[in-house]
């Protein structure tokens, strides 16, 4: 056996794990934890049975499993990067509006400064 | 000018002031336009240094010309001017007008930059710079933005970058600037544009030291700037 077949697996159960406590939490929807798991789940079967990405693979035209395994990951980490640039510019309006907000309500007269 | 801009139009006029780490050069800035009988509504864009404190300095000396507000992070020109827009309306102003407060823009040109809403003519107003003051650094990154505003917004303006406009409460009202950054100034242009607003360019002087010239349109901003209105025009 080889190591990442150990090791691999190990790592996506302790991260299935982590995913439900964030879910449990309330911090990860349910959708979310389901297809987290089903992405775990399937990286569990590859590492074990590395000859069953070549089912998934010849669905794609691809030639090789791992090219598969590949391919799908670097999709998965290019919607990672999409998701996560958007969560950012949403954040990002929203620290706007409230800075806005308190500066707008809070006009700074003479009398202020001479409390301080 | 046909139009003779009284001290009653003046006294309606508001400006506009975002201020990001001016401490060393907005007081003469402010200072001349109180003097000159305008109005400010001064935006300190949670400047690390005293510009704060140097801008109450001010206020001291004319307490009713200026208002202050203080963002209390640093979130950029547009947003500034953004906040500014916003709190000017409670003011019932009949003009507003924006201009930089690092001293590149002189309060001299503000009559001249009113006058054609005041009689009229337009409802929005841009200060163009003319090309051949501009350093020549900056000349080819203007060019460069006035065809991407072009190209992007479908308008044909002289300076798409400048920081000096004035525009009638109406037509404020009717424009929706979103820009955090120094998009502001092409999407002020689209906006204007977009919404049908009479507008007119008018000549201003610029003055360009070493301290103004390491701010606004560099390449790297202007990268930025083109990515911004790809993704505006992409997503919105």
């Amino acid at each position: 056996m080889l190591i990442y077949s150990i090791l691999f697996p190990i790592l996506a159960i302790i991260a299935i794990i982590v995913f439900f406590f964030r879910f449990r939490s309330g911090k990860l929807s349910l959708s979310s934890f389901f297809i987290w798991s089903i992405i775990w789940i399937f990286v569990i079967i590859f590492s074990i049975f590395p000859d069953s990405s070549m089912v998934f693979a010849r669905v794609f035209g691809i030639t090789r499993g791992l090219d598969f395994i590949i391919i799908t990951a670097v999709v998965l980490l290019f919607y990672l990067g999409v998701k996560l640039y958007y969560k950012l510019d949403k954040l990002e309006d929203d620290v706007n509006k409230i800075v806005k907000e308190v500066a707008i309500s809070n006009e700074i007269s003479l009398d202020d400064e001479e409390e301080k | 000018m046909d139009y003779k801009v009284t001290a009653e139009d003046k006294n309606a006029t508001y400006v506009v002031l975002p201020a990001y780490n001016e401490e060393t050069r907005i007081q003469p800035v402010i200072e001349a336009i109180a003097e000159k009988g305008y109005n400010m509504v001064i935006i300190n864009d949670g400047s690390s240094d005293n510009t704060l404190d140097v801008i109450l300095e001010s206020k001291r000396k004319y307490p009713n010309r200026i208002h202050l507000y203080s963002l209390i992070l640093n979130r950029g020109v547009g947003v500034a001017t953004q906040t500014g827009f916003e709190a000017v309306l409670k003011f019932n102003p009949k003009y507003v007008v924006s201009m930089d407060s690092d001293g590149q823009h002189s309060a001299d040109d503000l009559e001249a930059v009113i006058e054609p809403l005041v009689s009229g003519r337009a409802q929005a107003v841009i200060g163009v710079r003319p090309l051949k003051d501009m350093p020549k650094s900056r000349n080819f990154a203007n060019a460069v933005m006035n065809f991407l505003t072009k190209i992007f917004y479908g308008v044909d303006v002289s300076d798409s970058q400048t920081g000096f406009r004035a525009i009638t409460f109406d037509a404020l009202n009717k424009i929706t600037i979103n820009a955090r950054g120094y998009l502001i100034s092409s999407e002020f242009i689209r906006e204007v544009n977009d919404n049908d607003i009479p507008f007119e360019e008018v000549t201003i002087q610029t003055i360009y030291t070493p301290e103004t010239q390491s701010k606004g349109t560099n390449s790297k901003v202007a990268l930025k700037i083109l990515f911004q209105m790809m993704k505006h025009k992409l997503f919105d």
